[in-house]
């Protein structure tokens, strides 16, 4: 353990830093309060390895989201924020300082924001270890690239497989897109999908489960699943599997010491403070957060004004329900 | 001690400029393959990654061992190039 020194303490040390904990530094650095960013992959996060991102306000035409990500970072640096690139492992509340672990040494913090976001959830059917990045993947913008004129299948029928599918396209020969239920992805993406089955270049596949992910040689082959309707078994031959079901949360440094709901997302009060005084919670991984990028740009900017008045002493409403 | 670096990266891929910002922070230089660039070069990443993703890097070290981090990883990142 090290010792706190000038050097490893802060005021605000943000645990993540995609869109709520960048958009809370903006706010935190305009107000001179020296704030640490600790991020063990990349600003932005999930929408830094999005494609197209069309929901955010003000990109009337929408924006990439690597592009969305970099301006939030460059703002947020503007102001003098600071990101440093590490893991954290472990949060301790040693009252008044906060005690961050991190792969790269210890961080001390007077306030501590948890915006670490959310990680693509993953099926739990068998072939999906054994073939995890060859062959079953989580980033189309990452690994889409290797499936150039080969068969796709993506999972899932919300906005992130929907929008992810249309962009895998520009690699594949043809793409799956398999739906345990029905599309949940927003009327104007199901009209844009609409255009790709048109022409062909995807088949949408509703009521249809996956069960398993099977392979030959060490290569993907096939997805089996069930057709909810029938039960009948259900074979698509692919190349490769890009998962999109939903999000888990980036939860695993927090211990046991945070009130959670039953998925493991931190609850908060009215003023996105945790049950600990002093840690508050913005973003995907706050229970109650909606999963849009515009909304957590909101949270983060509502923690950054409850963390200036927690630091400047003023009485925050502590009587708010946990 | 570092001898070279290689990174296999992409057009799209959001962690590739990661590392590459990494390497650069630590004032090491890094030759960069370009798959959407150089397709044909997707099977030597494959065969040294085990993986079909991006960033591959490969760090060579001064008796010509071989060190493979497969995506923006750190926690395997900042000891291998150390």
């Amino acid at each position: 353990m090290a010792e706190r020194t000038e050097e490893n303490s802060h005021q605000v040390i943000m645990i993540g830093a995609g869109p709520a904990a960048l958009s809370a530094a903006i706010y935190t650095t305009r107000e001179d309060i020296d704030t640490l960013l600790l991020e063990k992959a990349i600003p932005g996060g999930l929408a830094a390895v999005t494609d197209q991102v069309d929901n955010y306000p003000g990109f009337p035409d929408g924006v990439a989201g690597l592009e969305l990500a970099n301006n939030l970072q460059q703002q947020a640096e503007r102001f003098g924020a600071a990101i440093e690139p590490t893991e954290v492992t472990a949060l301790h509340d040693e009252g008044e300082w906060k005690r961050i672990e991190t792969i790269t040494g210890d961080y001390y913090a007077k306030v501590v924001l948890i915006a670490t976001g959310s990680a693509y959830k993953k099926l739990g059917v068998a072939g999906e270890e054994e073939y995890y990045a060859r062959g079953v993947h989580y980033c189309a913008t990452c690994d889409g690239a290797f499936y150039r004129d080969k068969r796709i299948a993506v999972v899932g029928g919300g906005n992130s497989a929907v929008q992810e599918a249309m962009f895998l396209t520009r690699f594949s020969s043809h793409l799956d897109l398999i739906v345990r239920s029905k599309l949940r992805a927003s009327e104007i993406l199901q009209k844009e999908l609409q255009k790709f089955v048109d022409e062909g270049k995807i088949t949408v596949h509703l009521g249809v489960t996956t069960d398993e992910i099977v392979g030959q040689e060490g290569k993907v082959t096939m997805v089996k699943g069930t057709d909810t309707e029938t039960g009948n078994e259900v074979t698509i031959d692919t190349d490769g599997v890009f998962v999109f079901i939903g999000l888990s949360p980036n939860n695993q440094f927090a211990g046991d010491q945070f009130q959670t709901d039953e998925v493991g997302l931190i609850k908060s009060d009215a003023n996105l403070m945790t049950n600990v005084p002093g840690i508050f919670v913005a973003g995907d991984i706050r229970s109650g957060a909606t999963m849009q990028i515009a909304s957590a740009v909101g949270e983060g900017a509502t923690a950054a004004l409850k963390i200036r008045e927690y630091l400047e002493g003023h009485p925050i409403d502590v009587q708010a329900e946990v | 001690m570092v001898k070279n670096i290689t990174i296999f990266t992409t057009k799209t891929c959001a962690y590739c400029p990661m590392v590459k910002k990494f390497l650069s922070a630590k004032g090491l230089s890094y030759d960069e393959v370009n798959l959407d660039d150089e397709p044909h070069r997707q099977q030597e990443a494959l065969a040294l990654s085990g993986a079909l993703t991006v960033p591959v890097t490969v760090v060579t070290k001064q008796d010509d061992t071989q060190e493979v981090v497969v995506g923006y990883n750190l926690a395997k990142l900042a000891p291998a190039i150390a």
